[in-house]
This record gives structure tokens, sequence and C-alpha cells, in this order.
């Protein structure tokens, strides 16, 4: 099975192609590129690179967020347009998970993706051969919070992963035995990616696939605040 | 004979999300638009984030009733179209990246389209265009005044300085408790009230091309809060026929006086305010009582709005001139000619 799996739900961006486990090609950013600009190329690149049509890919997976807002859609916008034109099948990954699989074997890795004000998009996994097993589920979180959520696991086990200089203090401070990969040190890798997506169900109503925010906009928030209630059955878009 | 070209085109640049497919610039095979008015209505006005939102949920199934409708097949396409701005930078990168991922799949090649010029060519499903043409682009987000002197050669003659026409419309909307979009029902009302206010007309005194709508908007609201403190109940309708009545004249004078020196044969008028009753019976009888021999030109309703059949458009210009555009296409927020 022949799978194409991108992310750019943070700074980096990774493309790879990948068969039967092996990888045929991987691209992996560092530098700061913009992802509306160099996804298409470099989805272009890679397919080019693995010898193969964009019509021979069995499978699409993408990151599907938690992450930037704007990054996600970009990722999930590609994914659900080319699974749908092409009609091929598409499996969505938590952009978290793709961050926990850069953890050790045996540890419990806690991605944490930095959202301001010491609150960060965080869950925990636990890395087992090739394995990344959800065990705090994927959430927006104050870093307190998350803190007393993982007190029940053995402090020495845990590996925090992507985490910004910022948030690396609040952790030192609060959980000092806890190991720390800084972002610069767990840049997704579209080749897990590729692997974490083999085993999941592909995506059932393609067109409405959307990226997992974990977050209301603000303007949806105030607005449920003055206590407005979303019934279910409003339709906020209709054909014209 | 010329073979037919069929363009598929995408509009996402504010809050409505479109794909139409196009064949030969003129004629519209489908042009699917969903609005996400309803959503944007709870906050009184656009909410950026929230339409970036909505046209990740919409793009896929657009694209699929623009496809059958049109009952079209990838195989018969020519070329994919898409607006790249000006527009809102989160809602115009889906239908970028929605275009980019159809072009590259099905190896097609790709257009970048001006919205301002999407919405002039909006004419081309009127009439045939005849250069050189005048057009008067009027909507929430532009008021220019643009010469076309030939096919996809724009120049800029005029501009607002401050509020977009639509935008006012918008505001002393609020004011008289309209919900957005305030500017039907300001048409409406307008034309059952006086214009007894005598609200300033800006800027028509000067020799320039260029718009102001600030100050009457200011007088507007001056006038309306001044009455609320007095306790004075002032009539809605008559509001509404002054604060038209200043638009208009400003509109008029400005393309009557770019119209001097640069006579055309055809005046087009669109953007969003092209659907304003009060501005197209103005016009028609200011060219009667000129005497100008010149045709006004207004797309049908459903064409003033944001829709993708006007990429379409002005793409086939584009298409006709091999100008094409690779996959590293990006948004342009502030996009102008
Ligand atoms: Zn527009």
């Amino acid at each position: 099975m022949k799978i194409l799996a991108f992310d750019t739900s943070n700074k980096p961006l990774t493309v790879a192609v990948v068969e039967d486990g092996k990888v045929l090609a991987h691209m992996e950013s560092t530098e700061i590129k913009t992802h509306s600009v160099s996804i298409l190329p470099d989805i272009q690149e890679s397919l080019k690179t693995a010898n193969l049509s964009v019509n021979d890919i069995d499978l699409i997976a993408v990151a599907d967020g938690p992450g930037s807002y704007t990054g996600v859609r970009i990722a999930v916008t590609v994914a659900k347009t080319l699974a749908f034109t092409l009609n091929k099948p598409l499996v969505g990954v938590s952009s978290l998970r793709v961050l926990a699989a850069n953890g050790t074997d045996g540890k419990l890795a806690v991605p944490v993706i930095d959202a301001r004000n010491d609150n960060a998009f965080a869950g925990a996994y636990i890395l087992k051969s090739n394995e990344v097993v959800n065990v705090i589920a994927d959430q927006h979180i104050s870093m307190d919070k998350l803190f007393e959520l993982l007190a029940n696991y053995d402090e020495n086990n845990i590996q925090f992963v992507n985490v910004s200089e910022h948030l690396a203090e609040l952790i030192q401070n609060k959980m000092p035995n806890a190991e720390i990969i800084l972002t610069k040190d767990s840049l997704p890798n579209a080749a897990k990616l590729a692997n974490l997506a083999k085993d999941e169900q592909p995506v059932k109503d393609i067109d409405a696939f959307v990226p997992t925010y974990l977050r209301l906009t603000q303007a949806e928030h105030d607005w449920m605040e003055k206590g407005h209630k979303e019934d279910g059955n409003i339709s906020y878009v209709e054909e014209i | 004979m010329k073979e037919d070209t069929l363009i598929l085109s995408f509009e996402s640049s504010c809050d409505e999300t479109s794909v139409a497919v196009i064949k030969n610039g003129n004629k519209i095979l489908s042009n699917i638009i969903a609005t996400q008015i309803k959503s944007h209505q709870r906050f009184g006005g656009v909410v950026p984030e929230v339409a970036s939102r909505h046209h990740v949920e919409e793009i896929t199934k657009c694209i699929q009733m623009a496809m059958d409708e049109a009952e079209v097949s990838y195989d018969d396409l020519d070329a994919v179209a898409v607006t790249y701005g000006p527009g809102l930078v989160g809602s115009l990168l889906i239908g970028i990246m929605a275009a980019k991922t159809v072009a590259f799949a099905h190896n097609l090649p790709l257009i970048k389209s001006n919205h301002l010029a999407g919405h002039i060519y909006s004419a081309s499903f009127v009439t045939e265009l005849k250069y050189p043409f005048m057009a008067l682009l009027v909507s929430g987000g532009h008021t220019e005044l643009v010469y076309v002197k030939a096919p996809g050669d724009f120049e800029t003659l005029g501009d607002t300085r401050d509020d977009a026409v639509g935008e006012a419309y918008d505001k002393i909307g609020r004011v008289l408790g309209i919900n957005y979009p305030a500017g039907k029902e300001v048409d409406r009302l307008a034309g059952i009230g006086k214009d007894t206010f005598n609200f300033p007309r800006a800027m028509v005194q000067e020799d320039n091309l260029d718009f102001s709508f600030s100050g009457l908007k200011s007088a507007f609201i001056n006038t309306v809060h001044h009455a609320d403190q007095v306790h004075e109940e002032l009539n809605k309708a008559d509001l509404a026929a002054s604060f038209q009545g200043a638009v208009l004249d400003i509109l008029v004078n400005k393309t009557f006086r770019a119209l001097k020196t640069h006579p055309v044969q055809q005046l087009v008028v669109a953007g969003g305010v092209a659907a304003n009753q009060g501005l197209r019976k103005r016009l028609a009888s200011e060219i009667e009582t000129r005497k100008l021999d010149m045709d006004l030109i207004f797309p049908p309703l459903r064409l003033c709005g944001d829709n993708a059949a006007m990429i379409g458009a002005i793409a086939q210009i584009q298409y006709d001139k091999k100008d094409f555009a690779d996959l590293t296409v990006n948004a342009d927020p502030s996009l102008d000619f």
C-alpha cells in the first residue's frame, strides 16, 4: 500500500511517500516555509522522488490538528480535495499523535503545542513497539491542569515532546524529573504519520472532514457566553 | 471554429464558498454559491476565523455540485481558476488550496484571478463587452471607478479614501437596527422615504475621482444619536432616503466626471451594491437626461454578490493570453489592479 502523508499543523512542513513501511520519499523543512506556497510543490517533488504519479497513491494521510488554525486548514483542505477529486481513501491523524511518535519506546509521551498564556494543546500517549496509544485525550488545557492529570503517572517515565522554551520553564519547575524534548528536536515526521495512518479507518464522509481545532473561535465563544445556544438544527451555511 | 473552453473556477475571498463551470467566459454551466450570512449575522459582521472554518466545510461539496450540475468530468476541463486576492487571507487560502489541488491532481493549467476584475467581468454574462468601457465597482469592500482599455487591461481612475460604500450601508444599518447585511433593507426604506436631512456630499466639488463616505456616515450617526438624546423620533424611511440620496449623488457625480474625460459606449456597474434599486434607477435616468449614447450594464442580481462564475469570466481572458500560474500561488489579501 502506497501512502502519501503530510503535516502542516505547526511551523515545520513535512511530506512523505511510504510503501508498506518503506520510506520512498521524505521531506522535512526546518526553516520556516510558507505552507500555502510549498505544500503542493513539495508533494509533487516527493512523488517524483518516489517515482510515482499521484494516481498510484492508495491512501492519503494528513495531520488534522490541533495546531495553528491556518496551518491545519491548509493540509486538511489539500488532503480532502485530493481524496475527493481522485476518489482515494483518506485518514486523519491527530497532530499531537504525530508529535508523540517522536518519543522513546516505553515512555509516556506528552506532546504539547504552546497555545499562549500558559495553555497548550496536549494529550498523552504510551509508546510501545511502534504503537502510539492514546491515554489522555487531546485537549486545549492550562498547563496547571495538565500537571494535575499527569500526577497519576511516574514522573521519571514522562517525556514532554515539542516543548517551547516558555513551556519548558513551567515543566522544569513543576516536574523536574520529567524529560523534555524541545520543539527544535521533535519535528513532525510524515513518514511516521504514514505508519500511524495505515492501521486507521478511512474517513467515511470526506465532505464533512474538517480540522480538529479543539477550540471555538473567540467570536463563537463570546456569543455562547451571552447565553446563546447552538440547538444543532440551524444550518449556518446555505446554498443560494 | 474555435474550440470551446471549459474553466472550473473557485471563489472564497470572504463569506461565500463558490465553485462554477464556465464555458468560453460567457456561459454559465453551473455556479454553486454557499453563503455564510446566517452564521455571521450572529456577530453583526464577517468574522474571518469563522469564515475560514466554513469554507473548509463547504469546499468539496461545492466542487461536486458544480461538476454535477454542469454535467462535466475532469477530462472535459481546460483549466482551473481561483481568486487569489483581494480578500480575507484565511478565506482566500481555502479556495486557493482546493484549486491548486484539483489542477495538480488532473494536470490542468492553473489561473490566478483578481477578485475585482472578476466583479467587472460578471458583465460578460449580460452582453459582449466593447473596449474601452467604464466600470463602477461598488461593494462591501470596494468603491472604484475602473477604465478597462482592452481585455484584462485595467486602470483605476478613482478609489475610496475611507469606507467602501457597502460598508457604509452596514454601519448606518446597525444604527437603524437593521440586521447585517443592511444594504437591501436600507434601499427598500429609501424607496418609500424622502431626502429631508440634507447629509453632506463629500468631495463632489473636488476635481478628482475619489470617493469618501466616512463623513456622511458620521453625520448620519450623529443625527440619530442627537435625536435619541432629546427623545425625538426620526422617520426611518426619510433617514434611509437621505443617506441613499447622498450616496447616489456622490457615486453619480464621480462616475459622470470620469465619463467626461474617458468617453465609452458601455458603463458596467458591478459588486454587491450594484443590486441597489435606487442606484439602478438613478444611473439610468442620468444617462437619459444627459442624452448619452451609452449602454448601462448591470449583472443579474445573483452575479452582483461574490460568485465563482465571474472568476471564470476573467479567467477566460487570462486563458486566451496563456497567463498561467504555478503551484506556488499564494493569497494576496490587498491585491489591487
Ligand atoms: Zn466581492
